[in-house]
């Protein structure tokens, strides 16, 4: 204890003159939120200015990945700087869940909400969800040649004609979805053969365009990527192709959000998870990113194939828990 | 216990044999001494906590084996290929008639310009070819291959040419005299040039996570990415770390060995010109061909991007804002630097002993770690023990100051030597407290040489990009932090900007720098 005080006094003192030399931004009296953001920079930094502009609490947004923001949580522990945490994805959330680190959301909030897509002791929710899709170069494969279940990719004929982000948290909740419907040993199956014969691209949009420009006949990652790439450059050459008859390759995936425990601020961190789960909050959010809105009742206006169409496999973000074996088991097959 | 009890000779107090440094210079320099140890304390934990045999089989895999070879393939590849052209450039353009050899010489360390991950953008963005270790090698030759070029050019320049020409008195053919007398002389500016390109390639991330090779480097950041702070991370750590000691043991070794002694300052001329004749005709290609792939294609290619950037959006608000915290952490960066860097060349200069001798090479140690594993320790670090200072600028300016210091060191203690301490002490016996005199003696002499040293740092902060990108506070974006995170979700157009200011801001007064001191006669 001692040496933790005196090297902090020294510390701090040495420090504390170049410290305040750096810009201190905002007043101390007026209430600001720290927004630890694993989603899109660009969804954050756009619900960050609506919710100012709306109630006029400031929220700095630190971005991340979803899975390093929740350890980052569970080391900071009580002195996380944190108030609410989005994620790309539950399973981290859930691990925060676990360990009680997440206050409990307002009942008003997780009732514009379907159930499902809620956490059950209501410590984190839904925001939007998004599908696993097959984005394919028809230059390169046709459609009717993909395979019909995503775990076919696991086979040499795919050999250098399909790519994959290990490192993406909606991939690792694909392999805990085989898990959980396959067992354990289909899922290490799958992944060994990805590793064998696919590519591995460092993230989702790397290896959109990998499909785009025809470096690779096809690539496993979310449908919303494509939406954003065809917003960038318009016309796009590359499609997608959608599993269906619950095909774990159509896995419905959910980005979330939570408030914090050790929040200084609780009040402004439930007000802006509400704004999250309101109309007004998912409209921002799925302008941004081509998702599709858990508010009740509403649907997407990017021209999404209808929620209602999806097949999906039959598993629920609760299903998925906090995806920790997906990570080990992606370092047993070497994938990192 | 008064002093003069146990001072029986009281004007030996005055001026001891032996001084103890004062408080004012030992408490940075142990401070200093204590930062930099904390990458192996951060290592030495980590394996702790998840025990040995975890640690082993963490380290023990083919996933590690897999690093390994991408690493070390790298790294030998771009020494060599930067070995080869290095040494070939120098050769043409101090030793042959090659027609405008000068302004080639300038064009030709224009890469110095352009960070490396900057660079790797810009190929990368031209072909998903230059993806994988091939176009890891190729970009970082290119951006790498001065280090060799302008020493080994310097060397050859100041070659006394009488050692040359005896040996073809004595019957040697050019070819001969090459590989016998000069190819030797050349040995220690090659051989430390290659070190560092090698060190270079154990510990760049930017580039290489742009370009996709996994080595150590970009490991551990995706394990920080994937878990934040783990074993995991901390083992690839170790490995990172020893290999970066071996090769710091080599240069060291190298460095040590100065086997050429020449009597007298030899005659003031120039060494005979080989006249290149028809071959000037590939010379010239050479040269040209080096200019459009190493300089041509990188800026070419950035304008592209700039042009094309018109039609994406231009941020202004955050581009400028960028543009001041890259300044403001740079100049904090510079000026603690500088705090620690004068105490460090007093001890060194003034009060020899053996924690001198520490403190003097640790940061040259601290300079070949990885910017990564210091950003990690240091995260750890202030999280668990000096929570206040956990991401706040503060932290982010201690990483540089770590990171840079001998950059400040070197000049620093070259003036402080100059700067005799009797002058000082004239100043005590005036009644100027040891402070004062230092201030109002020792700094006026030191001041060029504390530019120089700032001017160094502040440079290369600009450029940093791992350490900022773990520790920055939240929020807070540098002009090398959005580039890279432009360039990972390939929004190379809307990187653009932030890379051109870049090379602006810090790239051309580098370049400007290095090619000054190295090509001017």
């Amino acid at each position: 204890m001692m040496f933790r005080t005196t090297l902090g006094r020294a510390l701090t003192c040495t420090l504390l003159g170049l410290t305040l030399a750096t810009p201190l931004a905002h007043a101390a009296d007026k209430v600001e939120l720290t927004l630890y953001n694993g989603q899109h920079k660009e969804v954050g930094d756009e619900l960050a200015k609506a919710f100012e502009a709306k109630t006029g609490i400031h929220v700095k947004v630190r971005k991340g990945s979803s899975n390093q923001l929740a350890s980052q949580v569970v080391e900071e522990g009580d002195r996380s700087p944190a108030d609410v945490i989005y994620t790309e994805e539950s399973p981290p959330l859930n691990k925060l869940g676990e360990q009680g680190l997440l206050a409990k959301i307002d009942d008003a909030t997780l009732n514009v909400l379907p159930k499902d897509y809620v956490a059950g002791n209501g410590t984190w929710m839904g925001v939007t969800a998004r599908v696993r899709v097959v984005a394919y170069n028809p230059k390169l494969i046709d459609e009717k040649d993909l395979p019909k279940t995503v775990l076919d990719f696991a086979q040499p004929q795919w050999q250098g004609k399909v790519g994959f982000v290990p490192t993406s948290g909606a991939f690792q909740e694909q392999a805990v979805a085989i898990i959980k419907l396959h067992g354990m040993d289909a899922a290490e199956e799958w992944l060994t053969g990805l590793r064998a014969f696919g590519k591995v691209y460092s993230n989702n949009m790397v290896a959109l365009k990998a499909v785009e420009n025809g470096e690779v006949a096809s690539v496993l990652v979310n449908n919303y990527y494509w939406f954003a790439l065809q917003r960038e450059k318009g016309q796009l050459d590359s499609k997608l192709h959608y599993f269906t008859g619950g095909d774990v390759g159509g896995l419905v995936t959910v980005s979330s959000a939570a408030a914090l425990k050790s929040s200084k601020h609780p009040k402004e961190a439930q007000q802006l998870l509400a704004y999250m789960a309101s109309e007004e909050g998912q409209r921002v959010i799925t302008q941004t990113s081509a998702e599709y809105p858990l508010h009740k009742g509403m649907a997407s206006d990017r021209g999404l194939k209808p929620f209602s169409e999806l097949e999906p496999p039959k598993v629920t973000p609760a299903d998925l828990g906090n995806a920790e074996e997906a990570l080990e088991l992606e370092r047993e097959v070497g994938l990192n | 216990m008064t002093p003069s009890l146990s001072a029986p000779h009281p004007a030996a107090s005055y001026i001891p044999r032996r001084k103890r440094p004062p408080l004012g210079v030992l408490l940075p320099v142990l401070l200093l001494v204590f930062l930099s140890a904390l990458p192996l304390l951060y290592v030495i934990v980590k394996a702790w906590q998840a025990g040995w045999a975890e640690a082993l089989h963490l380290l023990w895999r083919p996933y590690v084996f897999g690093l390994l070879r991408n690493t070390l393939a790298l790294m030998v590849g771009v020494t060599l290929a930067c070995g080869i052209i290095g040494l070939s450039l120098a050769w043409l353009l101090e030793r042959s008639n090659l027609p405008g050899r000068r302004l080639w010489g300038v064009i030709l360390c224009l890469p110095f310009a352009v960070p490396a991950f900057v660079s790797s953008f810009t190929w990368v963005s031209l072909s998903a070819q230059f993806e994988g270790l091939g176009g890891a090698i190729l970009v970082m030759t290119l951006s790498k291959y001065p280090l060799i070029f302008l020493p080994v050019a310097a060397t050859l320049r100041n070659l006394d040419p009488s050692l040359e020409e005896s040996a073809r008195t004595l019957g040697q053919n050019r070819w001969g005299v090459f590989f016998r007398v000069t190819l030797p002389l050349l040995w220690p500016s090659l051989l430390a040039g290659s070190l560092l390109i090698a060190l270079h390639m154990l510990v760049e991330f930017g580039a290489l996570s742009i370009i996709g090779l996994q080595t150590f480097t970009t490991a551990i950041y995706q394990q920080f990415e994937l878990e934040f702070s783990n074993a995991n991370a901390a083992m690839l750590s170790a490995v990172l770390l020893a290999l970066c000691l071996i090769l710091l043991w080599l240069e060291l070794r190298v460095r040590g060995k100065g086997r050429h002694v020449r009597t007298g300052q030899g005659a003031a001329r120039q060494a005979e010109q080989v006249r290149l004749g028809p071959w000037a005709v590939l010379g010239q290609v050479y040269c040209l061909a080096l200019t459009i792939i190493g300089s041509g294609i990188p800026l070419g290619m950035l304008v592209y991007w700039l042009a094309v950037g018109t039609s994406a959006a231009f941020p202004v608000g955050e581009i400028s804002e960028a543009l001041l915290s890259s300044l403001a952490l740079s100049l904090g960066g510079a000026a603690l630097c500088l705090v620690l860097a004068v105490p460090v060349g007093l001890l060194v200069v003034r009060y020899k002993g053996r924690l001198a001798l520490w403190a003097e090479r640790l940061p040259y140690l601290l300079h070949a770690l990885p910017g990564l594993v210091i950003a990690l320790s240091l995260v750890y670090f202030a999280l668990h023990y000096v929570p206040a200072l956990y991401q706040t600028s503060g932290l982010l300016l201690i990483a540089y100051a770590l990171l840079f210091l001998p950059l400040a060191q070197a000049p620093v203690r070259t003036a402080l030597n100059k700067a005799a301490p009797q002058l000082e002490e004239a100043a005590r016996t005036l009644g100027a407290s040891s402070f004062s005199a230092f201030c109002r003696v020792t700094l006026p002499i030191i001041f060029p040489a504390l530019g120089a040293a700032f001017a160094l740092v502040f440079l290369d902060a600009m450029k940093e990009l791992t350490a900022t990108l773990l520790l920055s506070p939240t929020g807070l974006n540098t002009l090398a932090t959005a580039v890279w995170a432009h360039t990972s979700n390939v929004e190379f157009a809307a990187a653009a900007p932030y890379a051109a200011l870049l090379i602006v801001v810090s790239g051309l007064p580098v370049y400007l720098l290095t090619t000054r001191m190295y090509l001017s006669r």
